[in-house]
């Protein structure tokens, strides 16, 4: 069996422009619905005036202003930064399966923090991000060497196989810990779960430079990523020195996948979906893809997150639940496509 | 009679030689200390806990001895229970595992890997959290109803027009039990909350609430699915050099097919319907018992039951005297050994591309 790679296509560039207003015209209209709904349903006009003239005596301005409009901007960020972090992993890897969460990266990151918090004590909230990075690099260099190791490389069949043995064993030995020191159970259960409710903006502080200075290190290095996934030798080809942009790659989806993690707990199938809905439209140039995904991941991010917070009121459904049932059939539907 | 034979093997004859029993020695030999192993786990674990009684003790009460009410209690109640528990959801989840390798011709099946017990999952969860007035003597119903439908759906799946493939079958059941695992957090973030607790203690894989009832079930169970895998395991070792040469050698192949898949699911379903999910037993046991002894599927099968069996008891062991008070489920160990043990498979396995 092979998976085939993902064809070649290119889009003409004036109609890949042409997407561009419509998309931030939906991610502004994502992220005004976002905060006008919930247990308070808000008019848009009242939203967007506390958003430009924030006035604090007026209650609905409050809302909005301290526990609507974070939520929502977490949303944005991290919606953004997974589907970044999977459209640069599909494209490296040739993995069309490829995704922080199905190869291990999430669990590795949620994992260091967990063992940090429990077994060292470590709570201080300026290192949770690095800390989220040392696991999420630990996993991608485990799960790679497995699959290095497996007869036929690492082929998307064993990258996966091996991401879905290490998420398993990393999340066991979490139940292990949470087991063991009902504290951390108790302090780290909804971050666990993939939640965007109730999070602490302020970690943004922390997580936002190294988060920046990574999407833009993404979009740079975009166009070579193209010459990457057409393969090595047609990437050398080109004169695309292949090693030391896969370590450059390596590091911005390392940083992508622990800052979102750190900021909202292990979300899946974001990174899987959002690159290959992007792609149907903009074809096969990473130059699109890369900034694409990052537009629509952050409008589908919030979208999904309107849903889980309206989908059975009063109650709320944790936002990973959501994404997880999205992308499943997503995954189901490419092994059928891809797999021959 | 036996000088006929090589000396690897000896054979065991009914009066009228109409049935005749070849029996290799190793695996017979393997068989009978893997006995040995259960019955020592078992006896352990009858003693050992927060309770503390003296083997002879056990003894004495398993004999019908009553030495106080509360040994009596401890004993019979609670531990004894327990460990046949373990020791049947071991050996069926490890022939499940077996079944499933068998079935879709790859050493990397396991009930657990592909769905079949998130099915099983979703399914008792479903009915805990939202008929919790129904009898729970439907749930190994209910558990099976739950997996034959996802087994179904992951096979209709896999299946496009250039027909099955293993590796697909595979793949589809991690993406499909990312999908009902969802489904399943639904339900308990969703449902009312001592139902939802209710059913997160079951989900965690866990043996201590085991009562004759279960022992009960789990025994009817495989009273009818085992005869029924002996049955069926001549044909399914013509299975494994594939459907056409199986056919030829006269295999009834469909009907074998089928059978593998529902009592693969069989087992699954109801061993996870008492206990909850136990990861990679199904995996790791097969595997073991390849290496213990070269056997034929008969024999091959009581051995993976056997080391299922043992694996699961000593799990469930280990999980409560390890960090007492604290007890970890039997799951969470069978996890912890399962999955290294899937990374070196996966290592090893040679034609993974060519399926």
């Amino acid at each position: 069996m092979t998976i085939a790679a993902v064809p070649v296509t290119v889009k003409h560039p004036v109609r890949a422009w042409s997407g561009v207003p419509i998309l931030l015209a939906a991610l502004a209209g994502v992220f005004l619905l976002h905060i006008a709904v919930g247990a308070k349903q808000l008019p848009i006009a009242t939203v967007v005036d506390a958003l430009i003239r924030f006035d604090p005596t007026i209650f609905d301005h409050v809302i909005v202003q301290n526990l609507r409009l974070p939520r929502a901007v977490l949303a944005v960020i991290v919606g953004a930064c997974l589907s970044l972090a999977g459209a640069l992993m599909q494209g490296v890897t040739r993995n069309p399966l490829a995704d922080p969460g199905l190869l291990g990266l999430t669990a590795g990151a949620a994992f260091a923090v967990v063992v940090a918090h429990s077994v060292f004590g470590f709570t201080a909230m300026a290192l949770t991000p690095w800390i989220a990075m040392a696991g999420a690099l630990g996993a991608a260099v485990l799960v790679y060497g497995i699959s290095l190791m497996v007869p036929g490389g690492p082929t998307p069949l064993s990258m996966t196989l091996a991401g879905a043995a290490v998420s398993a064993f990393l999340g066991t030995i979490i139940s292990v810990i949470h087991l063991l020191n009902q504290d951390t159970f108790e302090n780290l259960r909804v971050w666990l779960t993939g939640s965007l409710s109730g999070r602490d903006i302020t970690l943004l502080w922390y997580v936002g430079p190294p988060m920046l200075v990574a999407i833009i290190a993404g979009v740079l290095l975009a166009p070579r990523v193209t010459a990457l996934a057409m393969g090595d030798e047609v990437a050398q080809g080109l004169g695309v020195r292949t090693g030391p942009l896969k370590l450059q790659l390596l590091a911005v989806v390392v940083v992508l996948t622990a800052c979102s993690v750190a900021l909202v707990g292990p979300l899946g199938f974001i990174g899987l979906v959002i690159p290959h809905v992007v792609r149907l439209y903009v074809g096969s140039d990473y130059r699109w893809i890369v900034p694409y995904s990052a537009l629509v991941g952050a409008a589908y991010l919030v979208s999904v997150d309107v849903i889980a917070r309206v989908a059975i009121p009063p109650r709320e459904i944790s936002t990973g639940i959501i994404t997880a049932l999205v992308g499943a059939p997503l995954f189901v539907h490419l092994v059928r496509r891809r797999t021959r | 009679m036996s000088s006929a034979n090589p000396p690897s093997q000896f054979v065991l004859r009914s009066p009228a030689e109409r049935i005749a029993l070849r029996l290799p020695v190793r695996g017979t030999v393997f068989a009978g200390l893997l006995v040995v192993c259960l019955t020592l786990v078992s006896c352990v674990s009858l003693a050992t806990g927060s309770y503390g009684v003296a083997l002879s003790e056990v003894w004495e009460t398993l004999r019908g001895v009553t030495i106080s009410r509360a040994i009596d209690n401890v004993v019979w109640e609670f531990r004894f229970p327990r460990t046949i528990c373990a020791a049947l959801v071991g050996a069926m989840m490890a022939l499940s595992g077996a079944v499933l390798q068998n079935a879709t011709r790859n050493s990397l099946a396991d009930p657990s890997l592909v769905g079949i017990s998130q099915g099983a999952a979703l399914a008792v969860v479903g009915l805990t959290v939202m008929f919790p007035e129904l009898d729970t003597g439907l749930r190994p119903w209910i558990a099976f109803a739950g997996s034959i439908l996802v087994a179904a759906a992951i096979r209709a799946l896999s299946h496009t027009r250039q027909g099955g493939s293993t590796i697909r079958f595979i793949l589809m059941g991690i993406g499909l039990s990312a999908f009902i695992s969802s489904l399943t957090s639904i339900l308990l973030t969703y449902g009312q909350i001592d139902r939802a607790m209710a059913a997160l203690a079951w989900l965690a894989g866990s043996i201590n609430a085991a009562s004759w009832n279960d022992v009960w079930t789990l025994a009817g169970w495989t009273a009818v699915l085992f005869p029924a895998l002996m049955l069926i395991s001549r044909s399914m070792s013509a299975m494994r050099f594939g459907e056409a040469a199986a056919t030829g050698l006269g295999a009834p192949v469909t009907l074998v097919r089928n059978m593998q898949l529902a009592i693969a699911v069989g087992f699954a379903a109801i061993a996870t319907s008492v206990v909850g999910p136990l990861g990679f037993v199904g995996l790791i046991a097969p595997h073991a018992a390849r290496r213990l002894a070269p056997a034929g599927m008969g024999l091959h099968l009581v051995l993976t039951a056997l080391l299922g069996a043992t694996l699961v008891g000593l799990a469930d062991l280990v999980g409560r005297a390890a960090f007492a008070p604290t007890q970890i489920p039997a799951g969470i160990l069978t996890s912890l050994i399962g999955v290294p043990v899937f990374v070196l498979l996966l290592m090893r396995s040679r034609h993974q591309s060519s399926h």
